[in-house]
Parts: C-alpha cells; sequence; structure tokens
C-alpha cells in the first residue's frame, strides 16, 4: 500500500495499517524480566532524531522516507518534544475558533456548505506545516527473530509511517497510541524509521480544545518485541457483593502467536500472596478465567485505594513459559439507584479538578515527576478525582490514579467547539455519517486501551462538541462495551432533544448555584454534576460556599471538577530583564489568540500552589 | 527639645501642622491633603501622601464581567482627588484653620494632649461624592478614620481604603488576620492567626492583577530596614504598627500601586520593587470564580458606592 497525502483532507480515513487497540497491559519475556519489573521485550526510541521542517507538503525534503534518501543535513530533534518548542512554527494559543481563523476559509467536508471542500483542503494549502523525522536504529538483541510492534503514545495530529522506504501506515487521534506491526519490514540492524507528522488534517476539526495548538512527536515512541505466543489484549472485570463484599473476577484474553494448545495460568495475589488461580485452555486465540475470591474483598476507593495483583502466565503447547503478565486491580461498583450515584453502596461526591497536562518548560510534554507531583498536590488538597480533560493523558496517569485512588473521568479526545460556538449553524461530528466513524474510533481506542483502569468511573464522550447522531452512538457504544462505568458528556445541554440518548448524568459547566438549584428542584431527572466550575482564571475560585451547600443540600449533587488544575502558561528567556518568565498566548506573535485565558489552574505553571487552593483544601476537606 | 513629657507639642507653620509626640513626629500638610512626613524610629515612613484608594488592579473576572467598564471612573478617582477642606481641632476643640496669617498668634510653645485634622476629598466622579479623613493624634498614635459618603448614582467600587506609600521596600510584614490571600468570598479556608511574611509577594497571577489582600485583620506591622536619606549609612529595622481601632480591617502590603499593576500584561514589565504600598481597606470586592468572562461576582460581595463606608484604624507607635 502507498501512503496517500489526501487521507489528511478526509475525515472518513483516520486509520490505515494500525493495529487494533488495546488494553495497556505490561508483559514480560519470563520471571527474571517481571521480577526485576523491567521488559527487556520493550526498546525505547526516545532520544535525538534527525528532522527536517516544511511550512507544506510541497516544501517537504521529497521521497525523505526512502532507504536511500541522505537525511545528513537534517537538523536534530528530541523526542518526545513539540516541533514548535523546538523552534519550528509559531507558538499559537487559541481557544474556541479554529487556528486558521482569519488566514483561511475552511469549512468542513460533507457539512453541506458553499465553503466545504475536501481534496488539498490541508494536504495541498500554503500553510500546513509538516515535521519530517529520521531515525536509524539497530533492533535491540531481546527483540530479534520476533514480532515487532511500534507504538507512538502522543503524536499531534496526524502521521505517515515508513519502515526502510515501507509504507507501514498512517494515524489520527493524537492523545491515543498508534501503534503498527513491523515485523514484516525490520531488520536486525539497519533500520531507517521515517515520521512524517502534519499540523493540519481532518482531525483539527476534532481537536479544537481550549489549548495551545502544538504538532508533533510528544510523547515516547516504544518498540515490543512479542513471545512466540502473546497476549495482544487483556480484560479483567471485577464485580463484588456490596452486601457480603463476595468479589469474582472475570479475566479474558485475545492472544496471538503460537496459540494452538498453548494454557493460561491465571493468580489472583492480595500483597505479594497467591489466593485464587485458575488455569484455561485457549481456544480460538481466546482464554477465559472466573474466578470467585475466597474471602471478603477489600473495597477499592480514595482513602483506601486496594489494589489486587492478577498474575497471567502463557504456556506454549511444549509447555514453555513464554509471558508473565501482571495487571493490578481493584473492586469498586459505581451505579445510578434513585436517581443518585452510588460508589461503592454511598452516594459519591466528586472533589474534582480538570487536569491538562501541562509543564512550563515542555508543554504538554511532561515528566514522572510533574504527575508524581500532581498527585501529591491532590492529595493534600482533598481532590479525589481528576477529569482527564479534553483527551487521554499519558498511560502512567491512570496507573498513578488506580494506586492512589483518585476518581477518573476519562475523557475522549474530541472538542468541535468553534464548529458550533456561534450557533449551531454548523456543526462537526453532528450527524454527518462521513464523521462518525472517526469519532467512534476515538471513543473505541480510548476503551480499549484504558478499561482495566479502576480508578475510571466515567467515560467522557469529550468536551463542547454539541450532539447529534455521532455523539449519541458513541454513548450507546460505552454502553454496550462496558456496563460497569457510567457515561458522561455535558455538551448535550445544547441539544437536549438527544438527553434520552446521551449521558447518564445531567452534567453543567459554569452553571450558577440558582440554575443548579432550579434544576435539582424542577427537573432532576438524572443526578447532577459540574464537569467545570469554579474558574480559577488569575485571582478567583470566589463564592466556593455557594455549591458547597449545594452539595450539603441536594443528594442528586454530586459536586464537580473546578476548572481547572494548573496553568497553561510556557518559560520564556525576557530579553529585557535576562529574567526567565512566563509567557501566555499572544506573547509568540501568534493570532488569533485568547491570551491569558489558558492561565486558570489552581496550581501556577511552575507548580507552586496559588492562594486560592486553601480555599479548595477547606471545602473539599468538608467532604472528604 | 524635651520630649519626655506626655504632651503633643505644635508647631503651626506657614504651609503645615507639625506634631512631636514622645516617640514620633508627623507633619500635616495643607498642600498635600494628608500627612505628608511620619518620623519613627529614626525612619521617614511616607513617600507621598496617604490618601483613601478606591481602585484595585482589576482581575481576570472583573474584566470578565465587564466591571472595568462599569466602574472604571474608579480608577480616576483613585489618580487624581482634589482636596476641598481642611479642619483642625485641638483637644476637642476646633479652631481656626492656622495658615497664614492665622498662624503669627502662635508662639512655639504651644501644646496638646490631641491635635486632630480633617481633610475632605472630593471626587472626580459624576456625580462626585466626599472622603473624610480625620487624622487624631495622641501622645502614642495617631487614630485614622476615613468615611466614604455613598452617593446615589455612583457605580460599584473596586476597593475603599487608605493607601499608605512608603520610601523604601519593606523587608517583610507580620500581621494577625486569615491565613494566605483572602477575599470576602474567598476566605472560609483561611485560619486566623499571627503569620509573618518575608518581603513583599506579588502573587505571580500571569497578568498582574489585585492581589495580596488579608481579610479580617486585627493588625499588621510593616518591617523597613533602608531609607532615602543619606545621611544614613547603616541597615536597622524598624516596624511601624497599624491595628484596627474598632472593626477588623483588611489590608494588602505590596510593592506596586493599584495603577502600576493595572498598566502591566506581564510580571516582567513592572518597575522594580522599591517602595511599601500598604492599603487598609474597609470595604473591599469579593474576586468571583463561577466564570471569567460573564458572571459578575456574588451580591453579598459588591461594594455599592451609594452607601457610606467606613475604614478605622490606628498607627501606635
Amino acid at each position: 500500500m502507498q501512503a496517500n497525502m489526501k487521507w489528511l483532507d478526509d475525515p472518513r480515513v483516520f486509520r490505515v495499517g494500525q493495529l487494533d487497540a488495546h488494553s495497556d497491559h505490561s508483559f514480560f519475556a519470563g520471571e527474571t524480566d517481571y521480577a526485576a519489573g523491567s521488559s527487556a521485550l520493550c526498546q525505547c526510541l526516545d532520544g535525538k532524531w534527525r528532522f527536517a521542517y516544511a511550512v507544506n507538503l510541497a516544501a517537504r525534503p521529497a521521497g525523505f522516507y526512502k532507504p536511500d534518501f541522505d537525511f545528513s543535513h537534517f537538523d536534530e530533534i528530541d523526542v518526545p518534544c513539540h516541533i514548535e518548542m523546538a523552534g519550528y512554527d509559531t507558538i499559537h494559543y487559541t481557544n474556541v475558533l479554529y487556528p486558521w481563523e482569519g488566514k483561511q476559509y475552511v469549512r468542513p467536508p460533507f457539512s453541506g456548505l458553499p465553503g466545504a471542500k475536501m481534496d488539498g483542503m490541508f494536504s495541498e494549502a500554503e500553510y500546513s506545516p509538516v515535521g519530517c523525522y529520521v531515525l536509524p536504529f539497530d533492533l535491540a538483541p531481546a527483540l530479534r527473530g520476533k514480532r515487532v510492534t511500534i507504538r507512538f503514545e502522543g503524536v499531534e495530529q496526524a502521521m505517515f509511517l515508513w519502515l526502510n522506504g515501507q509504507f507501514i501506515g498512517y494515524a489520527e487521534d493524537t492523545f491515543t497510541p498508534s501503534e503498527f506491526d513491523l515485523t514484516d519490514a525490520i531488520r536486525e540492524t539497519g533500520n531507517v524509521l521515517a515520521v512524517q507528522v502534519h499540523k493540519r488534517s481532518s482531525a483539527a476539526f476534532l481537536e479544537d480544545q481550549d489549548f495551545f495548538r502544538f504538532f508533533g512527536i510528544f510523547r515516547s515512541v516504544k518498540l515490543f518485541g512479542l513471545p512466540r505466543l502473546h497476549a495482544d489484549d487483556l480484560h479483567v472485570v471485577p464485580d463484588v457483593n456490596l452486601d457480603t463484599l463476595a468479589g469474582r473476577v472475570s479475566v479474558s484474553l485475545k492472544l496471538s502467536g503460537e496459540t494452538d494448545g498453548a494454557k493460561a495460568d491465571v493468580r489472583v495475589l492480595d500483597g505479594g500472596k497467591c489466593v485464587a488461580s485458575a488455569a484455561c485452555g485457549v481456544a480460538d486465540g481466546c482464554a477465559r478465567a472466573d474466578i470467585a475470591m475466597p474471602e471478603a474483598v477489600t473495597l477499592w476507593e480514595n482513602h483506601n485505594p486496594k489494589l489486587y495483583t492478577l498474575e497471567i502466565r502463557l504456556y506454549s503447547k511444549d509447555g514453555v513459559l513464554t509471558e508473565v503478565v501482571p495487571q493490578r486491580f481493584g473492586f469498586r461498583k459505581i451505579e445510578i439507584a434513585g436517581g443518585i450515584i452510588k460508589f461503592n453502596g454511598k452516594r459519591l461526591i466528586l472533589n474534582g479538578v480538570n487536569r491538562h497536562e501541562w509543564s512550563m518548560r515542555g508543554g504538554r510534554v511532561i515528566s514522572d515527576a510533574d504527575e508524581i507531583w500532581d498527585i501529591e498536590c491532590f492529595k493534600r488538597n482533598h481532590i479525589n478525582a481528576v477529569r482527564t480533560c479534553h483527551y487521554p493523558d499519558r498511560l502512567s496517569w491512570y496507573r498513578r490514579c488506580d494506586e492512589a485512588g483518585i476518581y477518573m473521568m476519562a475523557e475522549v479526545n474530541l472538542e468541535t467547539h468553534g464548529s458550533w460556538f456561534s450557533g449551531p449553524v454548523w456543526n462537526v461530528p453532528g450527524s454527518f455519517p462521513e464523521w462518525e466513524a472517526a469519532v467512534l474510533d476515538r471513543a473505541k481506542t480510548q476503551y480499549e486501551t484504558l478499561k482495566n483502569h479502576t480508578a475510571i468511573l466515567f467515560w467522557s464522550l469529550g468536551n463542547e462538541s454539541y450532539a447529534g447522531e455521532a455523539l449519541a452512538k458513541m454513548n450507546a457504544y460505552y454502553k454496550a462495551a462496558d456496563p460497569t462505568r457510567l457515561v458522561h458528556y455535558e455538551g448535550v445541554a445544547n441539544a437536549p432533544q438527544y438527553k434520552d440518548r446521551i449521558s447518564d448524568v445531567e452534567s453543567r459547566m459554569y452553571a450558577t448555584p440558582e440554575d443548579i438549584r432550579r434544576y435539582l428542584t424542577e427537573e432532576a431527572k438524572k443526578p447532577y454534576l459540574l464537569c467545570e466550575y469554579m474558574h480559577c482564571m488569575g485571582n478567583s475560585l470566589g463564592g466556593f460556599d455557594s455549591y458547597h451547600k449545594l452539595v450539603d443540600e441536594f443528594p442528586a449533587m454530586h459536586g464537580g471538577f473546578i476548572w481547572d488544575y494548573i496553568d497553561q502558561a510556557l518559560l520564556v528567556h525576557d530579553e529585557a530583564t535576562g529574567r526567565d518568565v512566563l509567557r501566555y498566548g499572544g506573547d509568540f506573535d501568534d493570532r488569533s489568540s485568547e491570551y491569558e485565558f489558558s492561565c486558570n489552574g489552581i496550581v501556577f505553571a511552575d507548580r507552586t500552589e496559588k492562594p486560592a487552593i486553601q480555599e479548595v483544601r477547606y471545602f473539599y476537606g468538608l467532604h472528604d | 527639645m524635651d520630649c519626655t513629657t506626655e504632651k503633643l507639642r505644635i508647631v503651626y507653620g506657614d504651609a503645615t501642622l507639625g506634631v512631636i509626640a514622645p516617640k514620633f513626629r508627623v507633619i500635616f500638610s495643607y498642600r498635600t491633603g494628608g500627612i505628608e512626613s511620619l518620623r519613627y524610629d529614626g525612619k521617614e515612613w511616607v513617600y507621598r501622601t496617604p490618601r483613601p484608594t478606591f481602585w484595585r488592579a482589576m482581575t481576570d473576572n472583573d474584566r470578565g464581567c465587564r466591571f472595568h467598564l462599569r466602574s472604571g471612573c474608579w480608577l480616576g478617582a483613585d489618580m487624581f482627588l482634589d482636596c476641598t477642606g481642611k479642619r483642625v481641632s485641638i483637644d476637642g476643640k476646633a479652631i481656626a484653620l492656622p495658615e497664614p496669617p492665622e498662624n503669627n498668634k502662635y508662639t512655639g510653645d504651644e501644646t496638646a494632649e490631641t491635635v486632630a485634622i480633617t481633610y475632605t476629598h472630593t471626587t472626580q466622579t459624576v456625580p462626585a461624592t466626599t472622603v473624610a479623613v480625620t487624622y487624631t493624634v495622641t501622645a502614642d498614635r495617631i487614630a485614622v478614620h476615613a468615611h466614604f459618603c455613598g452617593k446615589a448614582g455612583l457605580p460599584e467600587l473596586p476597593v475603599f481604603g487608605m493607601r499608605f506609600v512608603m520610601p523604601t521596600m519593606a523587608t517583610g510584614f507580620d500581621y494577625e488576620g486569615l491565613s494566605g490571600e483572602t477575599y470576602p468570598d474567598r476566605k472560609c479556608g483561611g485560619v486566623h492567626g499571627v503569620y509573618h511574611v518575608d518581603g513583599l509577594p506579588v502573587t505571580p497571577y500571569v497578568v498582574p492583577q489585585e492581589c495580596g489582600m488579608h481579610m479580617d485583620t486585627d493588625w499588621v506591622a510593616v518591617t523597613r530596614d533602608s531609607v532615602q536619606d543619606n545621611a544614613v549609612h547603616t541597615r536597622t529595622p524598624s516596624t511601624l504598627r497599624f491595628v484596627r481601632d474598632g472593626e477588623k480591617f483588611a489590608f494588602s502590603c505590596l510593592p506596586y500601586t493599584a495603577e502600576e499593576m493595572e498598566n502591566a500584561t506581564h510580571h516582567e514589565e513592572l518597575p522594580p520593587a522599591r517602595r511599601t504600598v500598604l492599603c487598609i481597606n474597609g470595604a473591599v470586592r469579593g474576586v468571583g470564580g463561577i466564570d471569567s468572562w460573564h458572571t459578575d461576582v456574588e451580591p453579598p460581595y459588591h461594594v455599592s458606592a451609594e452607601q457610606d463606608h467606613d475604614v478605622r484604624f490606628a498607627i501606635v507607635f
């Protein structure tokens, strides 16, 4: 197959040659690696790559992905890194308005609007930046002779991939892993990986989040060597009877490789001690176990995030251990009963924040230390919940929330605010069939990747994307795929005719206390929460008490998520004062901008707490 | 000069009224509309005459709800204030304003137990209103009372209080009140106590704006170790204390005026920090938080300019 640049223009094309999304479980070649906690089967490709920037496709170094291409004149760039932060292309912050505002007249294809066109919309645009990445590499010894996959954990906003001149695939959806099978194209040594990354594509319509608009490989890239018998996907579904605390865990595996005659040994460990186990055979590449816990289980919750460990060992037909897959999980239950969200049988109260991934030095390239600091900040300020606004985060963040007992609202990478803010004159995905598959794929990818994370209590369909058939189908997808969690979407408030089909909860943003009281006293069809409230821009967060009183007064008022956790500002050296200072939208000559509107955190961009956080600590502490 | 008695000595100057107390000396100006000099513990404490203050640097939420467009006249009132009246009383008895030639009747030997001077200021607003500021000096304190006359038709106030600008930057301040930065609608989390703050921190909101307020304060004590006086060659710390005289007050202690803050879009645009700006307020508008683009601060936290407001405190020595 050949790469086709017109895919950039076509919303119907968003994944080509990608592996199906699957659980984010880790896997080890044997007991030694597992005990050490490091897998030789994973080769991280982060580091210096070769790079060339072009303002549009026509200006890109022609054939840069071909094996005989001489890239000795290419620059060097860090992976991961935003291309803008490396000094190519303008750093740009815009909120609702699409980034082409005032520069290019763009209307989405299939929308029926007179300005709508498709071919060449981005692929032939004068301004449509391209990053050409090249990485020469040798395969690590442990991966040689094995099936090899590559996982891009975050590439903004569309990418084409070649290995040794062979086209591998195409991916959109910036914030979920994009994975490809390299087995047929890879060599033990002398490989050349080429990635062409685009700032503009039809995905731009779906990624109109209120944030800095970057592009590039901004999360890790990893190679995986797959054992000859390998668990492609793992699905762990714990269940608990809240009266008796009797627990069961159902385990489903999808295997690949030498599955004939294979066996899986499944154990449940509590604090290192095996408390239950099952052995199961493999049929049609699948294995299942349903394990009853021998004693009453301890529930997972914010103050006691009790996790059990599942250990799965795969044995080939000849009885050889090929893979160890560990997966931590907790027993917890979320449901709606009597119009109230019950968590482990008790009314759920969300002391939440919206969290963008942010670092003043790296933008959305953040570190483990940043995540650890954030969890500690949550804990000391009685924050018990996080909404991953408005896209899936780094995989490590979900694991940390599992371990810390942080209740997650996991949001699909979807926002189309610029398509309807002036009234629903035009809106994607709306009810356009041509846009449906892309957003359903985003929902599915999020679910399949993150389904085993105990911390996720809500799937959120996205943010500020209005509502139509596409959103209704996303809702139906989650309801069918996952009966163990609730579905959230706020945007249906703007299209109430879809309320019966979208969102298990009544969600609002920035509702006044009076509006909330009105809903809870006059309407109250669904439990209520605020997916965004207490807009903490600058010196703000006054009047928290008015919301807190509603939580006390109305059982169906479940609290919400403060907007938001951290200021999105960037550290820049100021020539005039010689100081390193924080800059925001418009400070990079970027227009159209919404300037300081990206700075609404309860912590500053340098991860120091804003004064207002003592108010958060106080009110969230009352319901902790 | 004999400063051992508890009597105040009065200097009926040609443009000022000087009061010499055992531990301090204060000069009230007839020209500038207030205290021109306050000498205490070897230091000058007044850079320019303290004035009533009406403005705070707009917050993002203020701008979002267009408060600045409704109440922008208070910025002008804060910057340009006309002193339109002066009254002096000695030991509780009003005297003719001792400007020349009236002051020629005095000898230089006058003393008193209480000297009070009231300045009336008229705001540059439409309609105009007045603020009366009374300083009552006794042997160990200067009591300050500022009274704002509400007037129908005036837009809401950002703040009402008194602003003291000291000649050099403080090394820090101590206060008894609530922890952290608090506002009328954001003080539930504040814990009452005695706190020390090093330096004059400006809260680093990306766009400089109103910050550093401390609600429900019993007293604040500002410490400086530097002066502008060329004849002074050492740095020794001195502390000036402001205590409540009745109701608790709100204060902020920053190196900048509201106007300097208002004018900056980034912190690096603020001038080098060199002074101490202490605002002691009797009324403070809330900061709000429902949103930053439309909704006003909740009604209980507005400051009506159609009603009277007061702030009372004393500088104690």
